[in-house]
């Protein structure tokens, strides 16, 4: 039965879409689509933007979450509509007062073209420690880091550099190649 | 007073080391806001009946022109103009409900407050912890201008001007100013001002928030200067009034008061005020060109000017009313701010509730109709349709409901119920009943205080340290 590591799964980042910092939503998305058609190994394609600094280094992630973020009012009444959770009321209630802003508030018709035009560090997610794994990290390690840390990659060093992206589609994939493995042998 | 000002350091420093979570600093807020020799000026006093427990300690604290009454203990603290009403303290051998506990009282209760700094602030009711039965503690907190802490133990928190805590444990809260809380129990949050929650887990939450730059014309608090706004500049406006209630020894009242109402001798009272039949005006209230109907009244800090109650009205803590005409049981909560003009009369139809904390301030006549609910900031029809509705609407709500800015959830029913219930009770304890041999209340029992005044040292290092007191009977 096949021992994976990191390494063995993720996706090398001259193979990852990436921008610079600086850089427009709408120029993240076309290099997204970009990496998306050049990217044939796998059925699975790329949902995420790394943004580079001026050394190369990764300093953000873009997902396709943040990208829709872009496209949220960013007014102080809809960040207190957000803010409504920790007085105790349920998601459907928070919706509820979602709908009733909107109603009052119908979004703007250019809210597209103002989204593409914003920048990526404003919409970007810093990545946190647990993002980090070693390429020589056994697959078993790495799963449990992106399960007890809620992610949908990793970032991928060796030694100080960032080499790759292990994104939790491969690794699934990998898990259930080897889930067959053992079943066969049964 | 050197004394004095380390007692105000220690004091910002426990509440800071409270919420530090919040990341928030008080000493820019508090530092300056009462100047020292103010808090040397002014005597204390305390209330004597035959219907209330005596028993009062004070040490190594300052209790400038504050009043107590009841059983309460100060220790280590700043009291600045503050009303401590020990009147509905639990007593021994009471029985406290709480969900499906009986609890039995062991000892009378007692307010306890330690380590804080209280502004202009009323404490009354009793502690509605059930794991603190005999003790109200106030601890490690401070409370700025007209903030009301209402059967709300309270442990390293912040209260801005006119903030409310109503039958709520607090613990390490910021809670801006113009908020009302009653949600039970709350711990690490910061509310943000012109918050009105209430919330009863399992049955249902109410939230309003004011737009903030709307409010900030009536209460705005920030670093370096005392609270401004509409509020601040409408009690400094008749702020003298009160001072020859408070310079006179021997004061008789200048209205005619039935033997079933009580007048409080430290309440304001203006010519052409009428007082009918069980009302109840407490101490700090101001009437003026006002007539009060059977069993209304006027508590701490309100405000009753040239309007007309019909009868069993409530005017909450604080809450002020002017140029109105109120019908019967028309219930107005804590810190409201209703104000019609001379030319622009406010009418509030019967039944009518309208929630702790609401704004009601109108330049053109407007009526609310009978048994309606309204909330918010209203200054016009278009701001009523807005935040109002009839109490057979909202009683029909069984899920979720939001209309403008403010969002509900659970039963409305129970919620109509809880607030009509709590208007009976307080009806009850403040005498509005009385029928002459029972049903007595603070209307009448609080007829015939005697106030003994208590001062600080004169000069030295303790000038405005009261020295330890106790009074018992």
């Amino acid at each position: 039965m096949q021992q994976y590591r990191v390494k063995d799964l993720m996706v090398p980042i001259s193979e990852y879409a990436t921008v610079s910092v600086g850089s427009s939503l709408s120029e993240a998305v076309t290099a997204l689509e970009k990496a998306q058609e050049e990217y044939v190994h796998t059925q699975y394609s790329h949902r995420a933007v790394l943004v580079l600094d001026q050394k190369k280094q990764v300093v953000g992630k873009l997902s396709q979450l943040d990208f829709l973020r872009s496209l949220e009012p960013q007014d102080e009444k809809n960040k207190r509509i957000n803010d409504i959770g920790k007085f105790g009321f349920s998601s459907k209630s928070i919706a509820l007062q979602q709908e009733q802003y909107r109603r009052e508030t119908p979004p703007s018709k250019d809210i597209y073209a103002k989204a593409a035009k914003l920048k990526v560090e404003d919409f970007m997610q810093t990545p946190t420690e647990g993002e980090y794994v070693n390429e020589d990290t056994l697959l078993d390690t790495a799963v449990h880091q992106l399960t007890t840390g809620h992610h949908l990659s990793l970032l991928v060093t060796k030694e100080k550099k960032i080499v790759g992206v292990l994104r939790m589609a491969d690794v699934f994939a990998a898990t259930f190649h080897v889930m067959k493995e053992v079943k066969a042998i049964e | 007073m050197k004394e004095l000002e380390r007692l105000l350091d220690r004091i910002i420093q426990r509440v800071n080391i409270n919420l530090r979570e919040l990341e928030y600093d008080v000493n820019p807020l508090v530092q300056n806001l009462i100047p020292p020799n103010q808090m040397t000026k002014f005597y204390a006093f305390y209330g004597i009946t035959p219907h209330h427990p005596l028993h009062l300690k004070f040490r190594h604290s300052n209790l400038a022109g504050s009043y107590f009454l009841g059983k309460c203990s100060v220790n280590n603290s700043l009291l600045y103009k503050s009303d401590i009403r020990g009147d509905e303290l639990k007593q021994k051998a009471d029985l406290f409900r709480y969900q499906n506990f009986e609890i039995p009282v062991d000892e009378d209760e007692e307010i306890e407050i330690e380590d804080s700094f209280l502004i202009k602030t009323l404490v009354h009711n009793f502690s509605h912890d059930p794991e603190t039965l005999e003790k109200f503690v106030i601890r490690d907190t401070i409370s700025t201008h007209y903030a009301n802490i209402h059967g709300s133990p309270s442990d390293g928190c912040f209260l801005g001007p006119f903030a409310t805590v109503d039958l709520t444990t607090i613990r390490d809260c910021l809670i801006g100013a113009f908020s009302y809380i009653q949600a039970g129990e709350v711990s690490h949050l910061d509310i943000e001002p012109g918050t009105v929650w209430v919330r009863n887990p399992e049955t249902f939450n109410f939230l309003y928030r004011f737009p903030l730059q709307r409010l900030s014309n009536y209460i705005y608090f920030t670093a370096g200067g005392p609270p401004q706004g509409i509020f601040i500049d409408f009690v400094e406006d008749r702020k003298e009034a009160f001072q020859r209630v408070f310079n006179v020894v021997n004061l008789e009242p200048s209205v005619p008061v039935p033997g079933s109402a009580s007048l409080d001798r430290f309440a304001v009272i203006k010519p052409k005020t009428h007082i009918s039949e069980n009302v109840l005006v407490s101490q700090r209230a101001y009437l003026q060109n006002s007539w009060l109907g059977k069993g209304a009244n006027a508590q701490e800090h309100s405000y009753i000017i040239n309007s007309r109650l019909e009868g069993n009205d409530i005017t909450a803590h604080g809450a002020k009313i002017i140029e109105a005409a109120l019908g019967k049981d028309v219930f107005v909560g804590f810190n409201c701010f209703l104000r019609g003009r001379p030319e622009a009369q406010l009418t509030i139809g019967q039944d009518s509730i309208i929630m702790p904390h609401t704004i009601i301030d109108v330049r053109k006549p407007l009526t609310i109709p009978a048994g309606h609910l309204v909330w918010g900031l209203v200054t016009g029809e278009k701001d009523l349709e807005r935040n109002s509705m009839s109490l057979k609407a909202f009683a029909k709500i069984d899920t979720r409901f939001s209309k403008g800015d403010m969002l509900f959830e659970g039963s409305g029913g129970e919620f109509v119920t809880a607030f009509k219930e709590r208007i009976q009770h307080i009806l009850e304890a403040n005498g509005a009943f009385f029928n002459g041999i029972s049903n007595k209340g603070h209307a009448q029992q609080n007829q015939n205080i005697s106030f003994n005044t208590i001062q600080p040292y004169p000069t030295g290092e303790k000038k405005g340290l009261y020295p330890t007191i106790i009074i018992r009977p």
